[in-house]
């Protein structure tokens, strides 16, 4: 691993960790409500959530783009703000926020949608407020999925690709993360500088995983949830 | 005292409640699905739907007609359902202190509560680990622990059937003596109502069918609850003592009534119950009858459902019921007034616990 590898890899951890930490408290605020409500709301909410993984990366990409250019409807508000997103590193974390968005909200919706409501209820008559029941007794029971949710959400926007390269760009040092790397590295003929950086994602998703398996592990033997 | 006047739409019929209940205790009889269970969601305030007017002990928790509707967390009604509804993420303990206040006042409760109902070797456990009976006494502490100003008790259907271990009744009988709570104790057992509550209201198809002393509830219950049981409760006190051979006595008021030996290995404070169908009854005076505990009483009175006839009667300060065939009741001629003995087999008393 060259010190330029370790850079890229510094780089994209960042973003990734930025990028799960910006939808952590989204997400969880969207499974709750998608769990608890019923209706139009629902499958229009459910729709729209949906896009990223059944669009293109690049389309979305390219809609982020329109959208965050300093004409676009969102840039305008952040140009006027002094905010710099576009060709930025945290371009790159708006990009794969929005692409790892829906990985973090199913698991979530599902685990909250199994949550017995009348154990809410419950909570509630033994006098917690409903913001009091959702921290001591819907979050603690649905952490499972959330944790599985942000997981797959992190591992998602470690790769994100297609959005990145439209809203961020390529540029090495400053928005080019692991995958954009490997990707200029065999467009160039480097083939092993390429299979390296491979390594490296490869190590990291494992960690990842292997990690979160080894929490679950330890805290279902304690509590048997 | 609590006054109800609530409404509520059901799948079946609508649930339309209209009473005044004044005693510390009351019970709630009639057949599954009546609407008990939705009538306590409606006083706990689970169900968002009702309407209508419901004050407990002089606070008002729901007055539709002035679009009031007190939270169910600001109502202070501790509710324990047929499932105990436990969190199942928490140890018993946690379980326990969940409503609690905090401060002294709070844990002394929390122990009193743990005391009373003899959870204290389960603190540590989770809900799953826990048995249906163990579960029930554990909601219930629950419940107590907050302090409520009514509590609401759903017996679970399984305690339907003649599975006698695992009841909550010695436990409500203590709270209710004890604590002073006042309470809605939803059963199917119209003997254990008789027991716990003086005051009872019969359900029948959302509506009250019956609301009044206890004692006479049972004629309503024949009619419309074809499940419920009739089971003798006695609570008394258990001598280790004066055992007479090989069995122990019960003392109930002034009555001694001979008990299986095994149950004195813990004296003291002791709820029995005899079934019905364990009551033998007799017109003239019996001897030679192996059964220690032969009484005489007199007919109450005589309810038919079927081919069962209940027969109720009064022996040495008690009320009895005994299950009859029809046909048995009228070769006996046995009418309100008539003297009767009752013969119960030792055996017959089966420990609550």
């Amino acid at each position: 691993m060259t010190p330029n590898d370790g850079s890229i890899l510094f780089l994209t951890l960042r973003v990734a960790v930025c990028a799960t930490l910006v939808i952590l408290p989204l997400g969880i605020g969207a499974g709750w409500l998608l769990a608890r409500r019923g209706g139009t709301f629902r499958s229009v909410a459910e729709t729209v959530l949906s896009l990223p993984l059944v669009l293109p990366p690049t389309a979305v990409g390219l809609l982020l783009l329109q959208a965050l250019r300093r004409t676009g409807p969102i840039g305008r508000f952040l140009d006027s703000a002094g905010i710099e997103l576009l060709f930025t590193w945290k371009g790159v974390v708006v990009a794969s926020a929005v692409m790892s968005f829906p990985l973090l909200v199913r698991p979530t919706r599902t685990a909250f949608e199994e949550i017995d409501p009348r154990l809410l209820a419950m909570g509630r008559s033994l006098g917690s407020s409903p913001v009091r029941v959702f921290g001591r007794v819907a979050l603690p029971l649905a952490w499972r999925g959330i944790l599985a949710g942000t997981l797959l959400a992190f591992c998602r926007a470690l790769g994100e690709f297609g959005a990145t390269i439209l809203v961020a760009g390529n540029i090495p040092g400053k928005t080019q993360t692991l995958a954009l790397a490997i990707f200029q590295r065999t467009q160039i003929g480097q083939d092993e500088a390429a299979m390296r950086l491979v390594g490296l994602t490869v190590v990291i998703a494992f960690a990842t995983v292997l990690a979160s398996e080894l929490v679950v592990r330890r805290r279902s033997q304690r509590t048997a949830v | 005292m609590i006054d109800l006047d609530v409404s509520l739409p059901l799948a079946r019929f609508p649930l339309r409640i209209e009473t005044t209940l004044s005693g510390q205790a009351v019970a709630v009889l009639g057949p599954s699905g009546a609407g008990k269970t939705s009538l306590l969601e409606c006083i706990a305030g689970l169900r968002r739907k009702a309407s209508g007017r419901i004050v407990v002990s002089g606070t008002t928790v729901m007055d539709s007609g002035r679009r009031m509707f007190l939270p169910a967390e600001r109502r202070r009604i501790g509710y324990v359902p047929q499932d105990a509804l436990l969190f199942p993420h928490l140890t018993v303990e946690d379980n326990v202190r969940f409503g609690m206040r905090r401060g002294a006042a709070g844990e002394s409760l929390y122990r009193e509560s743990v005391a009373i109902l003899e959870i204290g070797d389960l603190t540590q456990r989770y809900p799953a680990t826990l048995s249906g009976g163990e579960r029930q006494r554990v909601a219930l502490a629950r419940a107590i622990a907050t302090e409520p100003r009514l509590l609401l008790l759903d017996e679970p259907l399984a305690a339907v059937d003649q599975q006698l271990k695992g009841r909550i009744l010695p436990y409500l009988l203590r709270i209710r003596d004890e604590l002073r709570i006042p309470f809605l104790y939803v059963t199917h057992n119209a003997g254990e109502a008789r027991t716990v509550a003086k005051e009872a209201i019969v359900l029948r198809e959302g509506g009250v069918a019956f609301a009044g002393p206890s004692d006479e509830a049972l004629r309503s219950v024949t009619v419309i609850d074809p499940e419920a049981r009739f089971d003798n409760v006695l609570a008394g006190v258990l001598d280790a003592e004066t055992a007479l051979g090989e069995t122990a006595s019960l003392r109930v008021g002034s009555a001694v009534f001979a008990v299986p030996a095994e149950e004195a290995q813990a004296p003291g404070r002791a709820v029995f119950a005899v079934a019905p169908e364990d009551v033998l009854v007799s017109t003239k005076p019996l001897s030679g009858v192996s059964a220690r505990n032969v009484r005489p009483g007199a007919v109450i009175s005589r309810e038919v459902s079927g081919a069962t006839a209940w027969i109720r009667i009064g022996s040495v300060g008690l009320e009895w019921t005994a299950r009859l065939t029809l046909a048995a009741a009228d070769e006996l001629e046995l009418l309100p007034g008539s003297p009767v003995w009752i013969a119960v087999k030792s055996h017959a008393f089966r420990r609550l616990r």
